[in-house]
């Protein structure tokens, strides 16, 4: 996107300043306003803001204690944390490496690798979860396979709490990678090149220019996982046990099965409240550029 | 010798073998179940092979019912999406106003919530407007899933149409509209009939939404797959299922980015 900006002449803007642009955007503002942050806004205040038994509404803070005191909205709490942290040190320590060899490696071995590692792009949620059950489940492929070459005692991890870590390494591989080889496209080879020639060793570039060169991906890489894994409710609730459970399907039982509205809003306010550091993280970084480029 | 193994890209192999086990042979396994007609553990490959399951899955009305519904959801999210959020893509590129930089904001800001508590709170509300169950809420919900799509690669494409083209017609007496039509617009067509493209295959295999507000009632084919690999015991219908509906939507995807180019996704996610 930089690229196609830069192209522009960045004096003699077609259009002078005038609000008749606050006209085109109205459709879409009007429609986040009224159908993202109103009801967010809403569902937070209803939590706090409880109608009483007599019919009369009054401030309470009783479906808090409710969830800070029930062992089992907790353990689901701790079962989240435990998932969302697991699946993003696995989606760093698996795309990392690939993206520095895909910065540093040509050749058709690099592009096989590039195909594999981005096509979970093009495969929806539904498919991946369906391949997956097939191939890890028990007695599927990769069993088999196993058993062919000797390997026996395959504890298949479907149901457990690693069947949501694979679900979710898998589908949110491509975007970790794009944005990591994004960073990676800022260093130049011939500061690797340097620091190569003054006897750098592979850890020292790696610790020394590449990770600082690409905070801000990481940051960015960061930030979103953690907003995406955190709220997963469908992985989970097709790959994972059952209980204790993600707050995402956690959230959905108690909305459309147990039919308590106000105790699934305050889950809702408590995983908002649990994603605001990383979402305040994500939206600076993106301020940050966004007005480096408006500027232009 | 030794500079043949020296030469042997080593971590480059590991990651190809590890991606075709973890990536690659999952995928292989759904297309060898939409094509197997009966496959015994522990035989590595099917032990019948055959289309039958093909024609199985093609006689379900209930299959056909939820193919329809979801072809006709995504094609009114898509249109409507398109109304609403190309004449705003336009403006961020195109236009200065007050408070653009805010309300760009703000669209991004969808993207700092965690999603799923979102739609929850979204469905509260829709409780106390009657719109859980119904075709409209789903609409809805989905269309709010593609507007940051849906502006963000159109601000893109307008933002990269040649300025001096526009400026030259503009010298010559072309009024604004009749440059818009026969300059910018047909520019910046590919990119978003890209947009447009991809909004309608993300809006057809939407679930969560669709599950939270439309389930039972308004029955979408991912809904439709995942009440079959929860309590079907047929396996197979899963499998064709998945490969019937995926692979042309693989196709148009594919289509998709060769118009785009490969980062802007990443760029426009704030890499």
């Amino acid at each position: 996107m930089s690229d196609t900006l830069s192209t522009a002449p960045a004096s003699a803007p077609l259009t002078k300043w005038r609000p008749t642009g606050l006209f085109f955007i109205a459709a879409p503002i009007l429609l986040i306003a009224v159908f993202l942050f109103y009801p967010a806004l809403r569902s937070i205040w209803g939590t706090i803001y409880v109608r009483q038994p007599d019919g009369s509404y009054a401030f309470s803070i009783a479906s808090y204690l409710y969830f800070f005191s029930d062992s089992y909205s907790l353990t689901n709490l701790g079962r989240t944390f435990w998932t969302t942290i697991v699946t993003m040190v696995l989606l760093i320590a698996i795309n990392l490496p690939i993206a520095i060899y895909l910065r540093f490696k040509g050749g058709r071995l690099a592009v096989f690798i590039q195909v594999l590692a981005l096509f979970p792009m093009f495969v929806p949620g539904i498919v991946i979860v369906y391949a997956l059950i097939r191939y890890l489940g028990p007695n599927g492929l990769l069993q088999t396979l196993l058993e062919v070459v000797g390997i026996g005692g395959f504890q298949s991890p479907y149901l457990t709490p690693w069947g949501p870590v694979i679900g979710m390494v898998w589908d949110a591989m491509p975007f970790t990678l794009l944005v990591l080889t994004a960073g990676m496209s800022g260093i130049a080879t011939s500061a690797i090149e340097a620091a190569q020639d003054v006897g750098a060793g592979r850890l020292r570039i790696l610790f020394s220019i590449i990770l600082p060169q690409i905070k801000n991906s990481l940051l960015v890489v960061t930030s979103l996982n953690f907003l995406g894994l955190f709220g997963q409710a469908f992985m989970p609730f097709m790959l994972g046990p059952t209980s204790p459970e993600m707050m995402g399907p956690f959230m959905l039982r108690t909305f459309s099965t147990v039919r308590d509205p106000l105790q699934a809003a305050t889950q809702a306010t408590i995983v908002f409240a649990l994603c605001s550091v990383a979402g305040l993280a994500y939206v600076r970084s993106i301020a940050k550029r966004r007005a480096a480029e408006l500027v232009k | 010798m030794i500079g043949f193994i020296k030469r042997l890209d080593w971590p480059g192999y590991v990651l190809a073998l590890f991606l075709v086990f973890f990536i690659l042979l999952p995928i292989v396994t759904v297309f060898l179940w939409a094509f197997t007609e009966q496959w015994f553990y522990p035989s590595v490959l099917p032990t019948k092979w055959g289309l039958r399951y093909w024609f199985k899955v093609l006689e379900r009305p209930d299959v056909w019912a939820a193919f329809f519904t979801s072809v006709q959801l995504s094609s009114i999210v898509t249109a409507l999406s398109a109304v609403i959020c190309l004449p705003a893509a336009y403006a961020f590129a195109r236009m200065e106003f007050p408070g653009k930089q805010f309300f760009m904001m703000s669209f991004l800001m969808g993207n700092a919530f965690p999603r799923f508590a979102l739609i929850i709170s979204i469905a509260v509300l829709f409780l106390t407007l009657n719109l859980v169950g119904t075709y409209l809420g789903v609409v809805i919900i989905q269309l709010l899933n593609t507007i940051l799509l849906m502006i963000w690669l159109p601000t893109a494409a307008f933002q990269s149409v040649s300025r001096n083209m526009e400026e030259a017609a503009m010298d010559v007496g072309a009024s604004p509209l009749r440059v818009f039509w026969h300059i910018t617009l047909p520019q910046a067509l590919p990119a978003i009939g890209a947009a447009l493209l991809m909004t309608f295959v993300w809006t057809f295999y939407e679930t969560e939404g669709a599950w939270l507000v439309g389930a039972p009632r308004v029955q979408t084919m991912p809904l439709l797959m995942m009440s079959m690999i929860n309590n079907q015991l047929v396996v197979q219908y899963g499998a064709v299922l998945s490969v019937a509906l995926w692979v042309p939507s693989l196709v148009a995807l594919l289509l998709a980015r060769r118009v785009m180019g490969s980062d802007s996704f990443a760029k426009g996610l704030g890499a």
